[in-house]
């Protein structure tokens, strides 16, 4: 039987076929590959946050041990977090512990499906998690919509001092490092040798800019690329066995703080550097030109005030 | 012809002329691009309802297509190819609780201005220049925004003293392009923050050597937290001295001087 406001429902939905629906989100689908013994890399877009890609973004890699998988960043949305649980739960006999590399939401934003376990982060990131939590939020519901239904972010819990961690038999080596953001976490799988870099390397994909410092940075570059590495997960791009990650990234920091130097002491507006589009050498990389435009606009003052002298005041 | 400078950096023009070089989208006579509801609102109440007005896209307007951060959206707009002598370029915000961003007076300096607006939610932007004898010429650039911009407090007031540096102007002169860049450290309040009273610059002005009025800008409420401000000055006015004063809503005033 139909109640009367599912036919009043029914009714509505009738009048209104002729307006385009949005469609509901299609599923995640992951397609997992084993770049070095146990340890499983789930590879993210390489493109900015759409409704294309639901938020799938950043790179996920999970350690599979005898107590189940460490898993190394939860995904962007509740039913990103849930898919990659699923992997975990099937394929790998389930969660020992999870990490968040860093606060920005493709790496936390599925915690919520791994909150059965400890879920660890640098206790700066901790912070960061709970402050920006609701901005991050409003954001990316706006954004993708209905793959971000149900999504309610959970930050992580602080790590204690040290620099080791381990479960099941697989040690890991913690860095804590910044530049990216204010709080860069970086893993190094000692079994294997894989470093698993979070956002301080990006490769083939334009690097983001909204907490940078690019001289920390670059001071956390030379620290990585000093480790001896098998392998590398950058955040975001492919899994390599060169320095290729390293190259990249450094030269894209330089560009891009030379464009911005040039352009601000040549007088540029900044909507004008931000039209101008990226350095001629990263135009084609993934989530460019707009990770660069968002750059532009993210750093802009930081060039400004240098070009610009003090020439009066109050009076 | 555009007088903007992204030609100056490397493959900068192309990256312009991708960009869509600032024209707004084509559009039909006495049509609006944008077939947004306050612009018949607008032209009526900031332009005096010009008779004749028209979509132009040689009034450029550039603009981020999404805003990143609502409190400072960057824009410039170029009126060099607008036919005429341009006295006034209205630019006004449609979905904006103020939807009057500021009125620019050209005078003897390019009719050309880079500023920053705030945004409260996704809409146009547009820049209608209003020149001797020919209908009123608009331009204009959609803008993506979560929003927010003009009822958030400015960054100022999370700080413990926002009068530290307050008034301070920065500034610079590039003969060899005309151009002519000033910041001015001002919390730009729009009043509609909570708890913290309308305090905004009123007007900014460039006098040239002889303290003779070169240009002239009227600045309301979007106007961006510690705005910087981009102007075209022919050649002989770059060869500078320029004087730069402003004022604000609380008797405030500021000025500095630039040389070549």
């Amino acid at each position: 039987m139909i109640s009367r406001r599912q036919a009043l429902i029914g009714g509505t939905a009738a009048l209104m076929l002729p307006l385009p629906a949005r469609p509901a989100a299609p599923e995640y689908r992951l397609s997992p590959q084993q770049v070095a013994d146990g340890v499983w890399l789930i590879e993210g877009a390489r493109d900015s946050f759409g409704p294309r890609n639901g938020g799938a973004i950043c790179n996920i890699v999970m350690l599979a041990t005898h107590a189940g998988a460490i898993v190394i960043d939860t995904g962007g949305t509740a039913r990103h977090g849930a898919a990659l649980r699923r992997f975990a739960d099937q394929k790998l006999g389930g969660v020992a512990a999870s990490f968040n590399t860093h606060h920005h939401p493709d790496h936390w934003f599925g915690n919520q499906a791994f909150a059965d376990r400890p879920i660890h982060v640098l206790p700066m990131t901790a912070r960061l998690q709970a402050g920006n939590a609701q901005a991050l939020s409003d954001g990316l519901y706006r954004i993708l919509g209905g793959w971000m239904s149900g999504t309610a972010p959970l930050p992580g819990n602080p790590l204690p001092a040290g620099d080791g961690f381990g479960a099941g038999g697989r040690d890991l080596r913690l860095l804590a490092l910044s530049g990216h953001s204010q709080a860069d976490l970086a893993l190094v799988d000692r079994a294997t040798g894989t470093l698993i870099a979070g956002d301080l390397l990006f490769l083939d994909r334009a690097p983001s800019f909204p907490d940078a410092d690019a001289d920390m940075w670059r001071a956390s570059l030379d620290l990585l690329a000093g480790l001896p590495a098998s392998g590398i997960v950058p955040g975001h791009g492919p899994f390599a066995r060169d320095s290729r990650a390293f190259v990249q990234t450094r030269a894209y920091l330089d560009g891009f703080h030379d464009r911005m130097a040039r352009a601000a002491d040549l007088g540029l507006a900044p909507s004008e550097a931000l039209a101008a589009g990226p350095m001629p050498d990263f135009v084609g990389l993934g989530a460019n030109p707009e990770e660069y435009r968002r750059a532009v606009i993210q750093r802009w003052r930081d060039f400004e005030d240098q070009a610009l002298p003090l020439i009066g005041g109050s009076v | 012809m555009t007088l903007f400078l992204c030609h100056m950096l490397d493959s900068g023009a192309a990256g312009l002329a991708a960009y869509g070089g600032g024209a707004a989208p084509l559009a039909g006579k006495g049509e609006d691009p944008f077939d947004s509801g306050m612009w018949d609102l607008h032209r009526a109440e900031y332009l005096g309802d010009p008779a004749g007005w028209q979509a132009d896209r040689g009034m450029r307007v550039l603009a981020p297509r999404a805003a990143e951060d609502p409190a400072h959206v960057p824009v410039i707009v170029d009126a060099t190819d607008v036919q005429g002598q341009v006295r006034r370029i209205v630019v006004t915000i449609d979905y904006s609780p103020l939807p009057l961003a500021l009125v620019f007076h050209p005078g003897r300096a390019k009719p050309v201005l880079g500023f920053g607006v705030k945004y409260e939610i996704a809409g146009p932007i547009r820049a209608t220049a209003l020149a001797d004898g020919v209908p009123a010429r608009m331009g204009g650039a959609f803008v993506d925004a979560m929003g927010g911009g003009c009822t958030a407090p400015a960054a100022a007031h999370a700080r413990p003293d926002w009068q530290e540096g307050f008034g301070q102007m920065r500034g610079r002169l590039w003969p060899a392009t005309g151009r002519l860049r000033v910041s001015i450290r001002h919390p730009m309040d729009t009043g509609l923050a909570d708890g913290i009273p309308a305090h905004h610059l009123t007007g900014l002005r460039l006098l040239d050597g002889q303290g003779d009025l070169i240009a002239s800008v009227d600045l309301h409420e979007p106007i961006e937290e510690n705005p910087a401000l981009t102007f075209t000055l022919p050649p002989d006015l770059a060869a500078g001295p320029v004087r730069i004063e402003a004022r604000d809503t609380n008797g405030y005033s500021f000025a500095g001087e630039v040389t070549a």
